[in-house]
């Protein structure tokens, strides 16, 4: 006899992790310290990881289990290692003097969280009762929400490292669409956009080195001599 | 197999550059490898033509004749920028530009052109995947390994400008490609429904098309207008533009001509496929309308910018987002004619873009600046073959006849005018006549002109053939089209209309 999980759980341990993935985002928006920013990336990489592993689990899809360690390797051991090398070669622990000041940045990821949710309304299908649905419902909306907030981190913040976070967090963002909409890409697929994400960042790093050492600084509004 | 062996020759190419550390050796490998790449792509032509798509590992790779047309096109820039190429750094070696200032060692040369000639036939592999992936996923891998490739090819001087291109590059392409992955998402996720848990084919090109129709209509809308977004900011039309002129100008010339042609061609190949599925699902009428708007937009963008151009680089870089404008409303006006109009308008404008670069690269080596304002004009007289193909290559972009742009440019005209859209051809009539005068008074001023007594510029044979033989291959193009190009572009456009 085999053992059939109960997908009610799985689905109440999803949408509990797809919350604490969304309260770190919005924990990061606040931060001060490059440092922290980087842990609290890890940290939701490490969620979003374990999320990949209960769905496999619930689904019984093995593929997603490849998908679910390499973001555990990669995402949340190698890329934040690698991040942490490069602040501490740079120097610059703290930063960061962001456009609009933290509480208001909070509230406008709160707005954020909203306009997700009421996106996600839309791809709603009531007809369809069965729990996968409710649950791709449920995360799509966190998914969307980490999208844009990540996007907005993007545009406050003008640190070049700050900047890579940004693109890392909203890259997450799709992680979770993918997995809780269609329990991940193709496995094919997945492997490249993990190949390209690695190299992004090692790009980006390099970047970020030799505009630190060339400007003796990281700040991105210091790059404005190529204008019209 | 021959799909294959496209991929294999570049990739191979790559790494045994970098293994063989010296100038001859790393130029001979690219230039054969383009060549055979070239072949290559002819004879996938030639089968496409034939017997129609080829496909290879259980449809893993998939080659019909859109692909075909553009690997024929990435190969075919591949091999003049690497020929260009080999002139153009021995010329940068020459005036010392390569050298770093504080060790003044010869080692830092290699080790830059190493760099070059490893990054370059990267890129063309990601061009080649892009073209040949049947899987949108990999075709999203694909197109973001060439930003990858080419960001080391903006940042290549090290200059702070160089380095402030690149970031911009890469950042600005990182948001934009993003928003394409979700957006590739999402017609997973609405083709998921129709089609059931297929692990592989869920993504194929091929499965997809079939069954188009079905898909979740509000899951499409937002999709196509994620990729919209997203491949259109790898197009660089406007609003997205910004990081053009600025890796445009900051690239080596061969790098920056691959930038205008291949990257270009490989977002607007990606949007072209997204543009099938939505205009099968939703009709094409959706698609149409945001297509127009961003691609007017673009041509508009640009025309004050040409205008008072001070530096020739940047230039190029606006009359790229000009004609990625054009090729966009092009497939917004849609149609047979708008869609041939298109395509047509691609692959004339990757076959005489790259001449374009070469000259603007030619005369930037020669005087060393990039700015209209330091040259004092009259360089005919000091460069004759580049002042005179400078001039010829001016009118050939701008679209003027009898050169071939002239005619793809009529062919969208008379799509826009049959599809209805009168006050759009106007428009698109005032910026194209606005464009062609404002570049060929910049460009005049720059080649025309009094003898200001410069020394006759030496130019090597690498640089003389590669100019003097695009410069004939284009004027041939005015006059004639081989048939068989022809049809490969009719048969590329009937793929896009869904005629079949």
């Amino acid at each position: 006899m085999h053992f059939v999980p109960n997908p009610e759980l799985g689905n109440r341990i999803i949408t509990l992790m797809a919350a604490l993935v969304l309260v770190l985002q919005i924990a990061s928006v606040g931060q001060r310290w490059i440092i922290s920013s980087i842990r609290i990336f890890a940290m939701q990489s490490f969620l979003l990881g374990a999320i990949a592993a209960v769905i496999a689990y619930f689904n019984q899809a093995s593929h997603i289990y490849v998908v679910a360690i390499l973001t555990l390797i990669l995402k949340a051991g190698v890329l934040p290692r690698l991040l942490e090398r490069l602040v501490e070669k740079i120097g610059i622990r703290r930063e960061i003097d962001p456009l609009i000041n933290v509480p208001l940045s909070v509230l406008i990821a709160g707005g954020l969280t909203l306009l997700g949710y009421v996106v996600a309304e839309s791809f709603y299908h009531p007809e369809e009762t069965s729990a996968q649905s409710a649950l791709g419902h449920n995360t799509l909306a966190v998914a969307i929400a980490l999208f844009l907030i990540g996007f907005f981190a993007m545009v406050n913040r003008r640190k070049a490292l700050t900047q890579v976070l940004g693109l890392l967090s909203l890259e997450n963002g799709l992680f979770l669409a993918a997995i809780s909409l269609t329990y991940g890409m193709p496995l094919v697929v997945e492997l490249g956009i993990f190949f390209d994400v690695l190299v992004a960042v090692m790009v980006l790093g390099i970047l970020v080195f030799r505009i630190r050492e060339t400007f003796d600084s990281m700040d991105v509004s210091k790059l404005s001599k190529l204008r019209e | 197999m021959i799909l294959f062996w496209l991929l294999i020759v570049p990739l191979i190419a790559g790494p045994l550059a970098f293994a063989l550390r010296k100038r001859p050796w790393m130029e001979a490998v690219n230039l054969a490898a383009f060549g055979i790449e070239l072949c290559l792509a002819l004879v996938l032509a030639a089968q496409v033509l034939r017997g129609g798509p080829v496909s290879l590992w259980n449809g893993f790779l998939y080659a019909d004749a859109l692909s075909a047309l553009m690997v024929l096109l990435s190969a075919v820039a591949a091999l003049w920028c690497s020929t260009y190429a080999v002139g153009y750094f021995r010329q940068d070696e020459r005036d010392g530009v390569l050298q770093d200032e504080q060790t003044l060692l010869g080692r830092f040369v290699i080790h830059k052109l190493r760099e070059y000639y490893t990054l370059t036939p990267l890129f063309v592999f990601s061009m080649i995947l892009v073209a040949l992936a049947n899987n949108l996923g990999i075709l999203w891998v694909a197109i973001e390994g060439t930003t990858l490739a080419s960001v080391f090819l903006v940042m290549f001087y090290g200059r702070e400008t160089s380095l402030e291109a690149a970031w911009k590059y890469a950042i600005i392409g990182g948001v934009g490609l993003s928003m394409a992955l979700f957006g590739t998402i999402l017609t997973y996720y609405s083709a998921h429904r129709v089609l059931g848990i297929e692990t592989l084919a869920g993504l194929n090109w091929s499965v997809l098309t079939g069954n188009a129709g079905q898909f979740d209509k509000a899951t499409m809308r937002l999709s196509f207008i994620l990729i919209l977004l997203g491949y259109g900011t790898k197009a660089g039309i406007a609003p997205m533009h910004t990081w053009k002129p600025d890796a445009y100008s900051e690239a080596p010339v061969p790098g920056a001509a691959m930038l205008a042609t291949g990257v270009l061609n490989c977002a607007l190949y990606g949007l072209v496929r997204f543009y099938i599925l939505s205009s099968k699902c939703l009709g094409p009428q959706f698609g149409s309308q945001l297509l127009i708007i961003f691609g007017l937009l673009s041509m508009a963008v640009a025309v004050p910018f040409v205008l008072v151009q001070k530096n020739f680089r940047r230039l190029l870089a606006y009359s790229s987002i000009d004609h990625s404008g054009i090729m966009v409303l092009a497939l917004g006006f849609g149609g047979p004619l708008g869609i041939l109009g298109m395509l047509l308008h691609m692959t004339f404008h990757s076959i005489t873009k790259p001449l374009l670069f070469f000259c603007a690269g030619n005369v930037q080596q020669y005087l060393k600046t990039d700015l209209f304002a330091k040259a004092k004009g009259g360089l005919i007289h000091s460069m004759p073959l580049t002042g005179a193909a400078f001039l010829m290559v001016t009118l050939a972009v701008t679209g003027s006849p009898p050169f071939s742009l002239f005619q793809s440019e009529f062919t969208i005209l008379r799509a826009a005018l049959s599809g209805g859209y009168f006050l759009l051809a106007i428009f698109f009539i005032a910026f194209l006549v606005t464009i062609f005068c404002g570049f060929l008074v910049n460009v005049a001023s720059l080649v025309l002109g009094p003898d200001p007594g410069l020394p006759l510029a030496e130019t090597c044979g690498w640089k003389k053939y590669s100019v003097g033989g695009l410069a004939a291959v284009i004027i041939v193009m005015g006059f004639w089209i081989p048939a068989p190009l022809f049809q490969l572009i009719q048969k590329a456009a009937d793929i896009v209309t869904g005629g079949r």
